[in-house]
């Protein structure tokens, strides 16, 4: 009862936090370019920030310890590299004043989709087995649906923006949609489960980064990206998904003061 | 005699369950346990007795993949099939 009404507030935050960034951004557009450049920049902050704390806070649950212990080393991993290419993103942009793509700030981009598809695989090792063929076609299928309007971008750039921006810009939907099929296999097996909601909201923050990267590849080449853009909406809230996830992680499995600890065990029930 | 070897077969299973759960983390072993006694005042030994509890209890906390588990558990236990409990215990959380 009290898990359920602990678990319907930080939805209602949740819903809260997204109104609020979207909102904030938008307002932030209406006073122009500069203003909202300004704001998503130093709004990217704190959110990435978030999601590191409550990463290495699920970390420090797991300490290493089996399949899952590893699977969050790799997400907190996915973070801290997201969480350097935002601050790298802001530096360029209001203390150096130059574009910040492409950059160094892309690297940590990259780095962390193979942290992350670590993470996922690690995560669904232990119930492997229980993906059917199906559900993974299905998946794949998916995957590749939400790929297609990034592939025919790719073949329609501008020719004003550089090769390299283009396969720059290309690789992260590609990305999305190799880290989106395990994760969409993880909301299938998880469905029912107690941990369903942290898979839907990963499930759901990926989608939304993919959404995100199809509309800053399109920006790009059309030349029509500024920082406040819809885009960073789109991934500000993907953000604020996966923390909630891991929240609710870590609301899931935190420490008890009930009698069982698997470094002590019980008293004992058998009667030796 | 009797008494003895039901002391041995819980403790059995309570390893087998233990060491299943421990391969995918510490959190998930604390959890199942201490689930196991919040709704039935029962320990991990106790499911040798009382199998459909932790069939409950790992479908809660699992969904549609608890069944993996449940094979991994049913894995370990296979040399013990001649003892009724044991059976009646893989059958219960296979099904």
């Amino acid at each position: 009862m009290q898990v359920q009404r602990s678990t319907n507030e930080a939805q209602k935050f949740l819903l809260l936090s997204i109104i609020s960034v979207g909102f904030v951004i938008v307002l932030a557009t209406l006073l122009g370019k500069e203003a909202a450049k300004t704001v998503t920049d130093f709004t990217y902050i704190p959110v990435t920030g978030m999601l590191v704390v409550l990463s290495i806070v699920i970390s420090l649950r797991f300490r290493r310890s089996g399949n899952h212990g590893k699977a969050w080393l790799f997400f907190l991993g996915t973070t801290i590299s997201w969480f350097i290419a935002e601050t790298l993103w802001t530096v360029y942009e209001l203390v150096y004043d130059v574009n910040p793509f492409p950059s160094l700030a892309d690297i940590f981009f990259i780095i962390g989709y193979p942290l992350i598809f670590c993470f996922l695989m690690y995560y669904l090792k232990p119930v492997r087995k229980a993906a059917s063929r199906n559900i993974v076609i299905g998946s794949i299928l998916v995957s590749i649906a939400i790929l297609i309007p990034s592939i025919y971008m790719t073949y329609n750039f501008d020719p004003k923006v550089s090769l390299f921006e283009n396969i720059l810009a290309t690789s992260y939907p590609v990305a999305d949609s190799i880290i989106l099929i395990p994760a969409l296999v993880g909301v299938f097996l998880f469905f029912k489960g107690e941990v369903n909601l942290t898979w839907s909201l990963i499930c759901l923050g990926i989608i939304l980064q993919s959404v995100g990267d199809t509309s800053f590849q399109f920006a790009t080449f059309t030349n029509t990206y500024y920082t406040g853009h819809p885009s960073d909406i789109v991934f500000l809230w993907s953000y604020l998904l996966f923390s909630f996830g891991v929240y609710d992680h870590i609301k899931i499995f935190k420490k008890t003061k009930l009698p069982y600890n698997s470094k002590k065990g019980f008293e004992t029930s058998l009667d030796l | 005699m009797d008494i003895d070897k039901k002391q041995i077969m819980k403790a059995l299973v309570a390893f087998s369950v233990e060491k299943v759960l421990l391969v995918i983390g510490k959190p998930i072993l604390d959890k199942v346990a201490n689930r196991l006694y919040m709704e039935y005042q029962c320990y991990i030994p106790d499911c040798y007795e009382h199998p459909d509890y932790l069939n409950n209890v790992l479908r809660s906390i699992f969904g549609n993949s608890y069944f993996t588990i449940a094979e991994a558990i049913k894995l370990e236990l296979n040399e013990h099939l001649e003892d009724k409990a044991v059976l009646k215990l893989i059958n219960t959380i296979g099904s």
